[in-house]
């Protein structure tokens, strides 16, 4: 291994996009936290969040932007799809109409974004079935007819929702190694950090990234 | 200090106050690791009082002109905890590595060699020799850590009390070095969770082979044990007498020796060779069980002679050090000064060795490791005694009397060698001296008093020995093998366990990475305005409150495809700036509406440098106004326009229905005053009327009233200004400016645009105005007004420009003065 253990190699942008209240708040906040926001006040700009994840042995930084999704910032959060590398575009099964905007979602995201931008669809608040108004059939169903990976979560329980972040980034690191995704293009949403020549070595620098994966 | 950079110095030096001295620079350096490289860098050593520190500095240009072509990017002060070395660059002869470490953060520096970085280094050393001989100070260096200052959680200061100060602005940009640095520092703390002690049986041999081939099994001495050890460190003295040895370092011993220990060692256990080094003839091996080698990292070996001209190898010692698992290990086997009165020298060589053995790994000395074992022909006798003496006490075995006397015992009790390092009890005969294939002390003429002289000590936690003997089967040297067993407890990483901490510490720095994010709260994320009316600002405060841990720059930015950060009917000030954690910024709204506008609505974007972005919605709603009606739609108003209903209103502004005036009513009312009053008031245009007063004239206007006309007629002058500047349309309509501007020397051309371009409502304007203008022109002697100042004033705002002035001015004039004239 070239660099230390703890340098990360790349930067993904993503975005969390979504009607209000689907849960993205949540979400961000349930991946880089872990914890709950029972009561999360409605997000009015865009939030930050990062965290290091590991993929494939590689240390790989996020930079996520939770956006406002009450429809009259739309026009506004249209300016954060740029360079994204991945979007996470959100709905609440207990709720059929922010279901039934996902295609307005989508359009935005297609037409803001580089075709290699990895666009995850989660189908928030899978705890709470007794209220569900979207089968998971037609969402799958939905996210297939237009190319998207897709799974039910739910920012309260935690369920997929480290799945969901991890499996975009999984993406996107195939897309950079089949070349797919230009790494030299600014709007790839990826950066790339070449690490540090290691020098001083910590124990388990053999250890630490024996993390099985597919790829 | 080199008078070249004399200059460099002084300038640096301003940097400073005048306690804190700047004693070399050094220019040029380049630092290795992602973010630095690019810029130019300096290093500095600044003292103040006793205590220095390395001041590392980004500069703008290779040589600074001035102070502010200089920011410190890191401080690292010169204690007890600063370390520095230099290391050759391969490939590269005229540069080498400066390494800085400062507990566990190193700096990696390029420097290019010469008299620049020797003197450099020089006051390096001279500083930390300073410092250890005084107290150490580390306030000074507080108020230039912009990062240690805003750091008022006091968990992540003592975090971050252990590594230099490195700008904030890079620990900002998630630099790495820190956060490696602060996740290697809380690994450590939290080793006992995730490790548990394992015990490993450690061989440690030693024998001075006194120059003899190696011509017997050496099973005797290595595998006399029922069971195999995990580990071998075996050290020999004297492997190769010879002057060839001696002087080329070299010797086919070496291999011989290694494969006599690889052919001797315990049988039920399969080893392979860990690391061998060797000094002339003080050769060291360490093996290993193989089931074990996989869990061996970081293996470093180091020579020092300490022997002739205090450098040369005939003595010395070798040293081998590896971490297994998680423990580090060193062995040292030294050969130290011989004969009977020269115990101080041993002291001496051992000292030198302690103090010259360079790992160049972390940790690099001797005495850094968990565990170190000592072993060698140490050289210390017995004094005191005669030969038949010492001969007496061993047959009547009294060892105490015997180990009194050893001069190793005495110097060690005296804390002169060796201090620290234990040694189990020797229940051994004296190794030293034999006759050859004997096993019987010297019987020559010198009949040398026998002695310990080869002895095994160990240091660390954890070590427990289980034997210390000697060899006597082994006869083809004057010296004995020694050998010692331990049961040592070495650090074993629970990998389940290790994860998890792993994982939680991750975690924990990520959310100190997200805390340290700018944060800020805005008291309020919607502002609405009350009724906006015509040229009457109203502002609304919002307050910018710093609470997250770093300092917030803030700044409204642009939406896409937005060319400003806020709609033209609206100020923001400041719209950019910088709150301190803790502290609040006023930020001013401000609305004037010059148009026609009746729904304001904006959404600003208020970013944070490094963070996040807040949305605040401004809102109002706008009051119509004769002002921003167009003229013609103003001709056909039977009544002032607020006095319409919306339906009539809404017929007005789409141009339909019965034209009802020549010229807008509103117009004729302003100028009929100045007719009556104003044409003989000087300088009547001139007057710089308060807002009130004019608002008073325009809801005269929009509402109409009984009343006569407010204000003074300068006022109104102004008032008719500010009506012809805002009209929806100017009078010569924007679609013929260009027309205009290009007939504006020709008299025909002009009268040829007014008569058959202008629209009817537009030309009853300005030739209505041109009268006015000519009325004026006629009272010039007492309004002091001559026809190019009318000219200019009026051309203006006639012929104005959907962006304001951006028209050659005397076309402009040319066309109305043709016109008045
Ligand atoms: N039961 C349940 N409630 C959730 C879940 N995720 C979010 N919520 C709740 O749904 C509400 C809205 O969540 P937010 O995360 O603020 O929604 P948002 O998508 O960020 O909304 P905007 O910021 O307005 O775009 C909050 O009251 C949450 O407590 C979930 O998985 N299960
Ligand atoms: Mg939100």
């Amino acid at each position: 291994m070239s660099g230390g253990p703890y340098n990360y190699s790349y930067i993904f942008k993503y975005i969390i996009i979504g009607d209000m209240g689907v849960g993205k708040s949540c979400l961000l906040h349930q991946f880089t936290e872990k914890k709950f926001m029972a009561d999360c006040p409605h997000t009015i700009g865009v939030e930050f969040g990062t965290r290091i994840i590991d993929v494939c042995g590689q240390k790989i930084k996020l930079q996520i932007w939770d956006t406002a999704g009450q429809e009259r910032f739309r026009a506004v959060t249209r300016s954060y799809y740029r360079g994204a590398a991945g979007a996470l575009m959100v709905y609440d099964i207990t709720r059929r109409s922010t279901y039934n905007h996902l295609s307005s979602w989508l359009s935005d995201t297609r037409n803001l974004t580089n075709p290699s931008t990895v666009i995850f669809l989660i189908g928030n608040k899978c705890d709470l079935e007794a209220q569900r108004d979207v089968t998971y059939e037609e969402a799958s169903k939905f996210a297939e007819e237009n190319g998207l990976m897709f799974v039910e979560a739910s920012a309260k329980t935690g369920d997929n929702v480290e799945e969901a972040f991890l499996e975009t980034a999984k993406k996107i690191y195939q897309s950079i190694q089949d070349g797919r995704l230009d790494l030299n293009a600014a709007e790839s949403g990826v950066q790339h950090k070449p690490s540090t020549p290691g020098r001083n070595n910590l124990s388990n620098d053999n250890q630490a990234n024996k993390d099985n994966c597919s790829c | 200090m080199l008078s070249v950079h004399q200059d460099v110095l002084q300038i640096i030096q301003a940097k400073f106050s005048s306690f804190e001295i700047v004693k070399s620079v050094h220019l040029n350096v380049s630092i290795l690791g992602e973010y630095w490289s690019e810029q130019h860098h300096i290093l500095a050593v600044v003292a103040y009082h006793s205590n220095s520190a390395l001041f590392l500095f980004s500069s703008k240009k290779p040589k600074p002109f001035h102070l502010s072509d200089l920011i410190i990017e890191a401080v690292i002060p010169i204690d007890e905890n600063f370390e520095c070395l230099s290391d050759p660059i391969p490939g590269e002869h005229n540069y080498l590595l400066f390494v800085v470490r400062y507990r566990k953060v190193s700096f990696e520096f390029r420097i290019k060699i010469g008299p620049e970085s020797s003197n450099f280094a020089s006051e390096i050393v001279k500083s930390k020799e300073r410092f250890l001989s005084e107290e150490s100070d580390k306030r000074w260096l507080l108020k230039y850590t912009d990062l240690y200052n805003s750091l008022e959680n006091t968990e992540l200061k003592s975090q971050l009390d252990d590594i230099p100060f490195i700008r904030q602005k890079m620990a900002q940009n998630q630099n790495s070095i820190n956060r490696d640095s602060m996740l290697k520092y809380q690994l450590k703390l939290k080793e006992p969770e995730f490790t548990q002690y394992q015990e490993f049986t450690l061989f440690i041999g030693t024998w001075n082979v006194n120059g003899q081939l190696p011509s017997i099994s050496l099973k005797p001495w290595l595998s006399s044990d029922d069971d195999p050890p995990d580990l071998y460190a075996v050290g020999f003295q004297e492997i190769d007498l010879s002057k060839e040895a001696f002087l080329f370092n070299d010797t086919p011993r070496e291999a011989e020796w290694e494969k006599m220990v690889l052919d001797g060692v315990h049988p039920k256990a399969k080893y392979r060779t860990v690391a061998l080094t060797r000094l002339v003839g003080i050769q060291l091996i360490v093996l290993i069980n193989t089931k074990h080698y996989q869990y061996i990292r970081n293996i470093a070996v180091d020579t020092v002679g300490t022997g002739l001209l205090g450098k040369m190898g005939n003595k010395g010692g070798v040293a081998i050090r590896l971490e297994l698992h998680n423990t580090s290990l060193c062995f040292v086997n030294s050969h130290l000064a011989a004969h009977v009165e020269e115990f101080e020298r041993r002291n001496q060589d051992y000292k030198d060795i302690n103090a010259r053995i360079n790992f160049r790994k972390y940790p690099t000395a001797i005495k850094d490791h968990d565990q170190v074992y000592w072993l060698g022909d140490l050289n210390y006798r017995i004094t005191e005694l005669t030969t038949s003496q010492v001969k007496t006490l061993l047959i009547r075995n009294e060892m105490a009397a015997l180990l009194r006397a050893d001069q190793l015992n005495q110097q060690k009790e005296r804390g002169n060698v060796l201090l620290d390092y234990n040694e189990a009890d020797i229940t051994f005969p004296p190794t030293y001296k034999y006759d050859l294939n004997s096993d019987t002390f010297d019987t020559s003429e010198k009949a040398r008093p026998p002695a310990w002289t080869d002895r095994i000590l160990f240091r660390g936690k954890g070590i427990y020995q289980l034997a210390y003997r000697s060899h006597m089967e082994l006869r083809i040297s004057d010296h004995k093998p020694v050998s010692a067993i331990f049961k040592s407890e070495i650090s074993v990483i629970n990998q389940a366990k290790y994860r998890k901490v792993h994982e939680e510490l991750l975690k924990r720095m990520d959310k100190l990475e997200n805390e340290f994010l700018p944060q800020v709260t805005v008291d309020q994320t919607e502002v609405k305005f009350d009724l906006v009316k015509f040229r009457e600002p109203q502002f609304r405060d919002i307050i910018i409150a710093n609470t997250g841990q770093v300092p917030a720059e803030f700044e409204f930015i642009k939406k896409l495809d937005e060319q400003s950060y806020c709609k033209d009917w609206l100020r923001i000030t400041p719209y950019c700036g910088t709150v301190n954690p803790g502290e609040k910024c006023d930020v001013r709204l401000e609305v004037n509406l010059e148009s026609d506008l009746t729904e304001l609505d904006d959404i600003l974007v208020l970013h944070l440098n490094g963070g996040k972005d807040m949305f605040i919605i401004v809102s109002g709603k706008g009051q119509k106004s004769s002002f921003t009606t167009s003229m013609s739609a103003l001709c056909r108003a039977p009544m002032p326009i607020m006095n319409l209903s919306e339906i009539q209103w809404k017929k007005i502004v789409a141009l339909e229905g019965e034209v009802l005036y020549s010229i807008p009513r509103e117009l004729w009312l302003l100028v009929d005053h100045l007719y009556k009053y104003g044409l003989a008031v000087r300088d009547l245009f001139e007057s710089n009327s308060t807002q009130e007063s004019f608002v008073k004239i325009r809801d005269w206007l929009d509402f109409g009233s009984t009343e006569p006309l407010p204000g003074s007629v300068e006022t109104i002058a102004e008032t008719l200004l500010i009506f012809l500047s805002y009209t929806k349309e100017p009078v010569i309509p924007f679609h013929l400016h260009d027309v205009a501007i290009a007939a504006s020397s020709n008299y025909q051309s002009c009268k040829n645009i007014i008569n058959q371009k202008l629209p009817d409502i537009h030309r009853n304007v300005f030739l209505y105005i041109c009268m006015f203008l000519q009325e004026l022109l006629r009272h010039s002697n007492e309004n002091g007004y001559d026809a190019k100042t009318l000219a200019s004033l009026f051309g203006e705002i006639l012929l104005r420009d959907p962006i304001r002035n951006s028209k050659p001015q005397a076309s402009r004039e040319n066309l109305v003065s043709f016109i008045i004239f």
